[in-house]
């Protein structure tokens, strides 16, 4: 038999987006994969040197379109490290609400596309009805489905609408018995095992090795969450429990991200609840004035000011829904970002994904490249 | 793990390979060290419990260029940068790759963003711009440009 | 396309030609169905002389393409078949469409994973020129008739990333668009509007 290299991608029904899966089979194993990225390069590092600090988050929700909200967190974390602001404490726990419910409707994107390529029809429509209820409560307070711009350099942009937190509440107690018929559908379904269990194994030493983080990690057994392990905005003030399975495949990372779901519905209930006794002011004072205006024509005094502006380092780390990212903004003083440097959990998981493939056959190709969670956007950035 | 006390644990062993060790906020402190000695700093880093490295970036100084390397301890649990400055003219340094293999793609896009190039590198090629793409975007000399100048620019690729 | 085999269901000729305009044909509740087609329960071998010779004798009256034309058009712009395959954000939005609560297919819109068996491309999302020609192969590869729509910002005019070193700027620089959607991305009611307006223009269509 002789081997040869084929396409899939970058319209492959497998990909997700655009992208290129090059495999070496021989038969039907493959030897050897080479992902071919790039198709969706727009270049957000480099246009957000052309930007000012408050437009590099119209960029942020298009970078990961399912977890706008925790790459806008990422990047607000850095910045304002950079900028020497300190958000107010409603402020971060609104962030934090955002980052959670984000999660959730990313996961449950997730699921609605990955069970569809093993073969199983109904949950895609599960998937995306569940998902809809959240993208609601999101329009509710940001405006919009996907792409927000709701946070801003000292806090966000609004308080949260009347009666919010019920209608949350509400979402919450319906989601949390989804979860166990999502279970149901899947592992109570025989196709599902037979074409989940024992697939893409990576072992946690592995998984360190080629730096593959988050459910993928997770799904190993290694208890690593940034949330937990070096936490930023208040998560040190939440209880919560880090999502573990064992196994390292497909199904492991399926437990993972169901657990994680259950885990950010727990989170929530606490941040809810402290949103409801804690009233207050969602924004800094005393941001510097430039801050405010985007075009920044504020005169001699403003260009005075930001001349006079410390200028910083921002680093900052959070736990997005697929594994850890990671933003590093230089402030050299002035309007724009020096240089604005992201790093996403995705590109990290596909460099891998040699390590996880090889040896597979081409129809575990589906299965293992959706229990990655491929978003194009956030690799090619 | 506090800045002075990793200095304390690299100096010994690297002596003046590496020329600071500074504080940088929320990690372990940035180590700014030679070019020369990339790999005998790779090697000590990795030894003291950092066995991931979670990314690798590069910045354009117009005078210089900076590469900098972040690595996450789960035995400490935290971060820390790694950095190093290169001539602009003779932008090259020693891969990671044989320390960390996650390197490897985080290499290739510095080498094509910042034209940085990573000796010994298994596979350096283009990895988000096309292949034969001849300009590298990250550097400050390279302005963005109106869309009808820049079609003509992608034609000419 | 311009074969009778095209319109098996006429069984007896029309004989108002008006009744071929091809407005007011849409199949929606409470409206009456298409007027020029009278089913009948016929045999096979009954149905197939009575067709060619209803057809025989409407192509006579009116020529060829008269007849045909609204009826494929009715069958075409009823059945649209959308590439499947998402560049960027608005394929979150066009997948949303496809979910329970939008249910894009009950306009006939189902994504079909082949450009073989596709005759219109959802441009959804950020085009750049390293996928440019890939862009340009997959229309190419479609069958004729084949439209266009340009959803989202992104693929009307480059959007945020208008500046940017590796965007087009307008998907309509590589191959030609028939509807454009505004939005970014586009909430899935307007990629729905902008399909019926599609059916619209394919309802007009006259060549």
């Amino acid at each position: 038999m002789s081997e040869m290299w084929i396409n899939m991608g970058p319209q492959h029904p497998m990909t997700h987006g655009l992208w290129n899966l090059r495999v070496r089979i021989e038969g039907e194993v493959i030897l050897d994969v080479d992902p071919e990225m790039g198709y969706l390069h727009r270049g957000i590092e480099k246009i957000s040197e052309d930007r000012h600090y408050n437009e590099v988050i119209t960029l942020m929700d298009r970078t990961c379109y399912v977890a706008g909200l925790a790459w806008e967190h990422l990047y607000m974390l850095a910045a304002e490290e950079a900028l020497h602001i300190r958000p107010p404490e409603r402020a971060q726990y609104l962030r934090v609400l955002c980052e959670e419910f984000q999660r959730i409707a990313s996961h449950l994107m997730w699921y609605a596309a990955f069970v569809q390529d093993i073969g199983l029809m109904s949950p895609f429509l599960y998937g995306m009805r569940d998902r809809d209820l959240i993208l609601d409560l999101f329009q509710s307070y940001t405006g919009a489905r996907m792409t927000y711009e709701y946070m801003r350099a000292g806090g966000v942009r609004n308080d949260l609408p009347p009666g919010f937190t019920d209608r949350a509440r509400k979402v919450l107690d319906w989601l949390l018995p989804r979860f166990h018929e999502y279970d149901q559908l899947c592992l109570g379904s025989d196709i599902f095992h037979k074409r989940c269990d024992g697939l893409g194994k990576l072992s946690a030493e592995e998984c360190i090795r080629h730096g593959v983080t988050g459910p993928m990690l997770r799904s190993a057994g290694r208890k690593r969450d940034l949330r937990r392990d070096r936490p930023y905005a208040v998560y040190d003030q939440l209880d919560f429990e880090v999502a573990v399975a064992d196994g390292a495949d497909v199904t492991g990372r399926y437990l993972v991200r169901m657990e994680e779901m259950r885990q950010s519905v727990r989170i929530l209930y606490q941040v809810l609840d402290w949103l409801d006794r804690h009233p207050g002011p969602v924004m800094a004072d005393q941001l510097p004035r430039w801050l405010g205006a985007p075009y920044a024509p504020v005169g001699r005094e403003g260009y005075l000011l930001k001349r006079n502006y410390p200028k910083g380092v921002g680093f900052s780390a959070i736990e997005e829904p697929h594994g850890e990212a990671l933003a590093y903004v230089v402030n050299e003083g002035g309007e724009h970002p020096y240089r604005v440097k992201f790093r996403s959990p995705v590109f990290a998981n596909l460099a891998a994904s040699r390590h996880y493939l090889v040896g597979y056959r081409v129809a575990d190709i589906p299965p293992i490249m959706g229990s990655v969670d491929v978003c194009v956007g956030e690799v090619d950035r | 793990m506090q800045t002075d006390e990793l200095e304390r644990t690299l100096r010994p062993s690297l002596g003046d390979r590496i020329t600071s060790v500074e504080a940088f906020p929320d990690t372990a402190g940035r180590v700014r060290f030679r070019r020369e000695a990339a790999l005998d700093v790779f090697r000590s880093v990795h030894a003291l419990g950092f066995h991931h490295l979670s990314t690798v970036g590069g910045i354009d100084w117009v005078d210089h260029r900076e590469v900098f390397y972040i690595l996450w301890s789960d035995d400490t649990r935290q971060y820390v940068v790694l950095s190093t400055d290169v001539p602009a003219s003779d932008a090259h340094v020693e891969s990671a790759t044989p320390v960390w293999p996650s390197a490897n793609w985080h290499e290739r896009e510095t080498w094509e963003l910042v034209d940085i190039t990573f000796d010994h590198h298994p596979d350096l090629r283009h990895l988000l711009t096309p292949d034969g793409y001849a300009f590298h975007p990250l550097l400050r000399s390279f302005k963005l440009h109106e869309p009808e100048e820049l079609e003509v620019k992608a034609r000419h690729v | 396309m311009t074969t009778p085999a095209s319109a098996p269901r006429l069984a007896r000729s029309a004989t108002q030609p008006e009744s071929f305009r091809a407005d007011g044909d849409l199949l929606m509740a409470g409206q009456p169905a298409v007027p020029f087609v009278e089913i009948e329960a016929l045999r096979v071998k009954e149905f197939i002389p009575a067709a060619k010779e209803a057809l025989t004798d409407l192509i006579a009256e009116q020529g060829q393409s008269k007849l045909i034309r609204p009826v494929f058009n009715w069958a075409g712009r009823n059945s649209l078949f959308p590439l499947h395959w998402g560049l960027a954000c608005c394929a979150i939005e066009f997948a949303a469409a496809f979910g329970a609560r939008w249910d894009a297919e009950r306009f006939g819109v189902v994504p079909r994973s082949s450009p073989r068996q596709c005759d219109l491309m959802i441009v959804n999302g950020t085009v750049t020129w390293k996928v440019a020609h890939k862009l340009i192969t997959l229309y190419e590869q479609m069958p004729e008739p084949k439209w266009v729509i340009a959803m989202g910002n992104c693929a009307t005019g480059g959007g945020p990333f208008r500046t940017a070193y590796s965007v087009v700027p307008g998907v309509d620089k590589l191959v030609p668009v028939d509807v454009y959607i505004a939005g970014c991305p586009p909430r899935p009611e307007a990629m729905l509007d902008g399909i019926l307006r599609l059916e619209t223009l394919i309802r007009e269509r006259k060549e």
